[in-house]
Formats: structure tokens, sequence, C-alpha cells
């Protein structure tokens, strides 16, 4: 038999746990406030046309193949357990590589070749759209899925501008030779994108140093340095000069999504 | 009392029969969703068309219930006291079918046990998330209308009648702006739909139930006078015209656009894709000899003929939600406008098609199947069907 006095410590406790723990951690959880991150940063990606379409002309010319994964996709693929598929159909592609063209090749039969990539929107149509929030923005500008809130309703794959979301057709296991322990695993049935590689961000932010996602880190290491990360919040950046000094373009403007993949060097001024 | 309802025996051989039938179609259509989910490569989707008919009979369903909930309620709202026979059947119907959209929605996602948190968590933004909860309500007013009627509560089915054509003709808008104001696909965009949604959904509600009274009286050997149905089939006719009102003006406004003369052209003048046929064969078999039969004063006082004439249009609705969901998502979108842009990796920048499955359709099947076994098993157990329905009778 518990005395009462027993209890009230034992309840009092209880409560205190319950009511302290998710205090205790709230504080520990957050270094900066999602204002302050706000105020800080924004991240985004700029893409020298150029020099992507230089890579991947050499990349075909040596490969013989129309369709080669240059390293960035590579890389990305790799980075974030993306799978692989014989069927085209069903495959989830986070990084692609898109043949530009003007619509009137008469006049210029150029062909460029530019990345395709969640644009992580300023107005993400897909956050808009999200029956449950699984899809939402985090103050720095990151457009990420909540895997365990999404209910695979494909909305945000119709409402996304910019066909950057894959569905999960099969268990994306099934078609991984490798997995990369640091990026969460997805299963059958919810949707992906790219993240920006969120988690390297993260880290990177932790430590004090400059986040590089894994296609730019490739781009750098492996192409032609077409692709440049960073905070278009900082005047300093590299991004932030880029965008400063060229002509840029953002992929369907028109809609008022403003997207954060900045496209340079279209015209190759 | 003006109206009698009361139950039907349901103990014949026939009965028996037909309800083991719907029952085993019911079951077919649900062992073909857990085929689908265990198998892969079952459905015909993608990841250019993730879209594809099962999500079709959201709007699909939510329009029969609509449609039917509305007419049922124009007995109790404008007390047209000559319709009110056909009042509890199409407010049972409408609960019916309300359900099959809400599995509809439970079949098509993809992460069946998560469905709750389309329920817990709210995104104010979202359209779909508003219609969690039109449809949940819906199926609650749908309810307590059914039952102040058995009740024959008088004031009480006016009022609920009134709430119940209100809130059905909000969760049809909401279901039409599900698709149509998705701003990124511009097949989808289309200020037109939510009004045509509502139209569509009596034309397709009023066309099922012409047929589902015609059957129902027939089968249970109880009286229905044609001028009855012929009034109803007036309706029926004029609001098909309406529609196809609708579906040319939307055509024309699209074709009148340079931009979107490639993917005009690709919907209504390309033979060779499913579109084009979802198109016209809703226009020629959904709509003209629908109309035709109706207004054609040889076919249009026979029951059976307009029974025909309403069943034949409520299934080829099902074309043209095909027709607004799948065209978008079928054709490319420009990601940079004046420049054709091909995807090396994906098939974005391509026409790609989409071709249901066997195992799409029997989910479809399964879940009208579902409606009717619904509706079977209701008239046995709910006083549903009146005794007779003659117009000088309800008019005394």
């Amino acid at each position: 038999m518990m005395s009462r006095r027993k209890f009230l410590l034992l309840t009092g406790a209880a409560a205190a746990g319950a009511f302290l723990t998710p205090q205790i951690s709230a504080k520990t959880q957050f270094i900066e406030s999602p204002e302050e991150v706000e105020a800080k940063r924004r991240w985004g990606m700029a893409v020298d046309v150029e020099k992507c379409t230089e890579c991947m002309e050499e990349l075909i010319a040596k490969t013989g193949n129309p369709e080669v994964k240059p390293p960035c996709v590579v890389a990305c693929d790799k980075e974030n357990n993306v799978p692989e598929f014989e069927e085209k159909r069903i495959d989830p592609q986070w990084m692609r590589i898109a043949k530009l063209e003007l619509d009137k090749p008469g006049i210029n039969p150029k062909e460029f070749y530019i990345p395709l990539l969640c644009n992580h929107c300023e107005h993400p149509p897909c956050v808009q759209v999200c029956l449950t929030q699984a899809s939402f923005k985090r103050p720095d500008g990151i457009v990420e899925i909540d895997m365990h809130r999404c209910i695979g309703c494909r909305y945000c794959m119709i409402a996304c501008p910019y066909g950057a979301r894959s569905f999960n057709f099969r268990d994306p296991r099934e078609g991984l030779k490798e997995v990369n322990p640091n990026v969460q695993m997805r299963t059958e049935g919810v949707v992906e994108k790219c993240t920006f590689c969120v988690h390297r961000i993260d880290e990177a932010i932790a430590k004090g140093e400059e986040p590089i996602p894994a296609c730019v880190e490739a781009c750098h290491k492996y192409g032609k340095g077409a692709l440049v990360f960073g905070n278009v919040k900082d005047p300093n950046s590299e991004i932030s000069k880029i965008l400063r000094e060229n002509i840029v373009v953002q992929l369907r403007a028109n809609l008022g999504t403003d997207p954060h993949v900045f496209y340079t060097k279209l015209g190759g001024e | 009392m003006a109206v009698e309802f009361k139950k039907i025996e349901g103990d014949s051989i026939q009965y028996f029969a037909l309800v083991i039938v719907l029952a085993a179609v019911t079951a077919s259509g649900f062992y073909a969703y857990v085929l689908d989910h265990e198998i892969a490569g079952l459905n015909g989707l993608s990841n250019r068309v993730p879209w594809g008919i099962v999500n079709a009979g959201i709007p699909y369903f939510i329009g029969l219930s609509a449609g039917s909930l509305i007419v049922s309620a124009l007995a109790g709202v404008f007390n047209i006291k000559k319709y009110k026979v056909f009042s509890r059947i199409a407010a049972y119907m409408a609960a019916a079918w309300i359900i099959a959209a809400i599995l509809s929605i439970a079949l098509d996602i993809g992460k069946l046990y998560h469905f709750m948190n389309a329920v817990r968590y709210f995104n104010p933004t979202s359209i779909f998330s508003w219609n969690a909860f039109l449809y949940s309500s819906y199926f609650v007013i749908c309810s307590v209308y059914l039952l102040v009627q058995f009740e024959e509560m008088e004031r009480a089915t006016r009022f609920m009648a009134g709430l119940a054509v209100f809130w059905a003709v909000l969760v049809h808008s909401g279901t039409g702006a599900i698709y149509s104001f998705v701003y990124s696909k511009e097949l989808y965009h289309s200020a037109l739909t939510p009004p045509m949604f509502i139209v569509c959904a009596i034309t397709s509600g009023l066309g099922l139930l012409l047929a589902n009274l015609y059957f129902t009286f027939r089968f249970t050997k109880r009286e229905l006078d044609p001028k009855l149905i012929r009034g109803l089939a007036l309706i029926f006719a004029g609001l098909m015209m309406i529609l196809g009102y609708f579906l040319a003006v939307e055509g024309f406004e699209k074709g009148y656009i340079p931009a979107l003369h490639e993917a005009v052209q690709f919907v209504f003048l390309t033979p060779t894709s499913g579109v084009f046929w979802s198109f016209w064969l809703l226009v020629i078999f959904g709509i003209a000899i629908p109309v035709i039969i109706v207004l054609n004063p040889k076919t249009g006082y026979d029951l059976r003929w307009i029974s025909f004439a309403g069943i034949l249009h409520a299934a080829l609705v099902f074309a043209e939600r095909f027709y607004l969901i799948v065209p978008g998502q079928v054709f490319p979108e420009e990601y940079l406008p004046g420049y054709k842009i091909e995807s090396l990796h994906t098939l974005e920048g391509y026409i790609v098609t989409y071709t249901p499955t066997i195992i799409e359709w029997l989910q479809i099947i399964g879940l009208i199947a579902m409606v009717y076994l619904i509706f079977v098993v209701g008239v046995k157990v709910f006083a549903l069907i009146p005794e007779r329905a003659v117009e000088e009778v309800v008019e005394e």
C-alpha cells in the first residue's frame, strides 16, 4: 500500500517531468530562433549554363551516351540515396540534366544543358497545397518533406511547376546498391525531392563552416565548377556577387513562386 | 400521409443473387488495391502522371453524391411536392457516394496508415485540406438529413435540405478547385471548372438517379408515373446542354491563346491520344446522344430510353474527369518560355502516355459496386422507396 505522501511525490515528479522535459529540450535544440535564421540566411544556387553545357558536351562526346549522368547527378544520387530503376517512368530523380534549345532552331540551333532540381521557392506551391503540412519551408528557405506526415496524395507533384518531385512507386531500397546512413531513408508511397543536402548544411552551420551540397562539391571537383551554392542574404558571398554581376534567369518566374535556383550565362554573355 | 415509404421484402433468390454479385465485385476492387500496392508496376501511373483514374474517382463520386443530393433536396427547399417521392432514395445515395469518394482518396494515397494525418493536421492554404473537412461534414449532413426524413420531421427536413444543398455546392466547388486552382499546369487552370463541376454533378447524379428509379420500381414491381420522370429528364437534358456550353467556352478560350496552340491541338485534334477520345466520347455519347434521346418525342417519354440516356451520361462523366485530370499531366510544361526543354534522365519535356490498367479500373468498378451494394441492402433495411410514385397521389 502506497502512502499518501509517496503518491503525491510521485505524481508531482511525473507532472514536473512531463512539463519540464520539452521545455529543456526546446531550449537546447535551437541555437538560433527562426527569426534570427530568417534574417541571416537564405540558401540559393547559381548555375553557369555556359560551363554546364561545356561539361555535358565533353562528357557526351567522351562516353558516346547522350543520356550520361554528369558528376553532379551521380553525386546527388549517391549522397541522398536516390534509387536507380530501369523504368524511367517511375525512377525518382532529385537532380537531372535537361537539353535546352530555342523554340526556333532556324534562328539559333545551339543546344544548352542545364541542371533541374528543386527550386526551393520563396512561395512554394507544394507547401501551399500540402494537405498535412508535410511539405514545409524552413526559415533559411529550404523546402523539405516530413516523411512521417506525408500521406502520398501527390498533390504537391501536380502543383510543382518544375517537376521537381518524385513519388516512390517502389521501395527505394530495391534500387540502391549502397546506403548513405547520414541521409534519411524513405519508404514506398511517399514523395521525395532535392533538399539542397540539408544534412550537410546543418552540420556545416553547427561547425561554423561554409556548407556545400554534394552536387556542387562534385561539380567543382570533377566538372567545370558551373554550380555555386550559398547564402543570398550575405552580400559578400560568392553567389551574391554572381547574382549582382549577371543577367539572371529564374524558371517560370511569371508564376510568382520566386525560385532560388538562378541560371546565368544563358546567352553566353 | 401523401407519400407512403416502405421497405422491400428482399427474400427472393434474385435479390440474394444481386447482393452476392455486388459483394463479389466490391471485394475484387479492394483486392485489386492490395495487389496494386504490393506489386510495383501494376498501375499506369508515373512521375509525370501521378494522378490517374483512381484519383479521378474522387471528383466523380463526389459529383454523383452532390448531384443526387441536390435533386433530393429540390423537394425540400422549393417544396416541390411531386418530387418528394424521390427524396429519401436520393439522400441515401448521396451518403453512399460520398463514402465511395472518401474511399477513393484512401485507395489513391500512397501511405494509407498516414491517412489520419489529413484530419489531424490542417493546412489553411490547401484546398484539399479544406475538403477533408468538407467531405466528412458533408457525410454527417447527409445522414442527419436522411434521419429527419425517416422521423417525418417536416420543418427539420426543410432546414436540412437547404443546408445540404448549400453544403453540396460548397463541397463540389471545393473539389473542382483542387484541380482548377493548380497554376503550374496551363491545361488545369480554369475558373470555369468549379461551376462546371456543379452542373456536371447535377447531370450525372440526375442521370444515374433516373435509371436507378426506373430499375428499382420495376424490380420491386411498384408504380412509377412516367410524367414524374419526364419532368426530371427535361431538367437533365437542359443541364447537359449547359455543360456542353461550358466545355465549348473553355476550349475556345484556351485555343485563342497562341502559347497554348500546341497543347490545344494535342488535346482536341490528336486521335492517337486517350485524351482526345475522353473529350470527344464525352461530347458525343455523354452529351449529344443523351440530349437527343430525351428531346426526341419518340424516345423521350419512354422510361427505358431515359434510363439509358441517364446511364450513358453518368458513365461518360467519368471521361470528363479523365479529360480534366490527365491532359495537364501528359502535356509537358514549359519551364523556360520560348525554349524547348528535354530532360536526359526523366520524361520531362516529352508528351507522355497514361493508360489506366485493369487493376486501376477494378478499383473504380469495385467502389461503384460497393455503392449499389449499400443501396440494395439499404432498401431492405430502411423505408426508402415509396409504395407508388404517381403525380396525382402526391399532389393531394
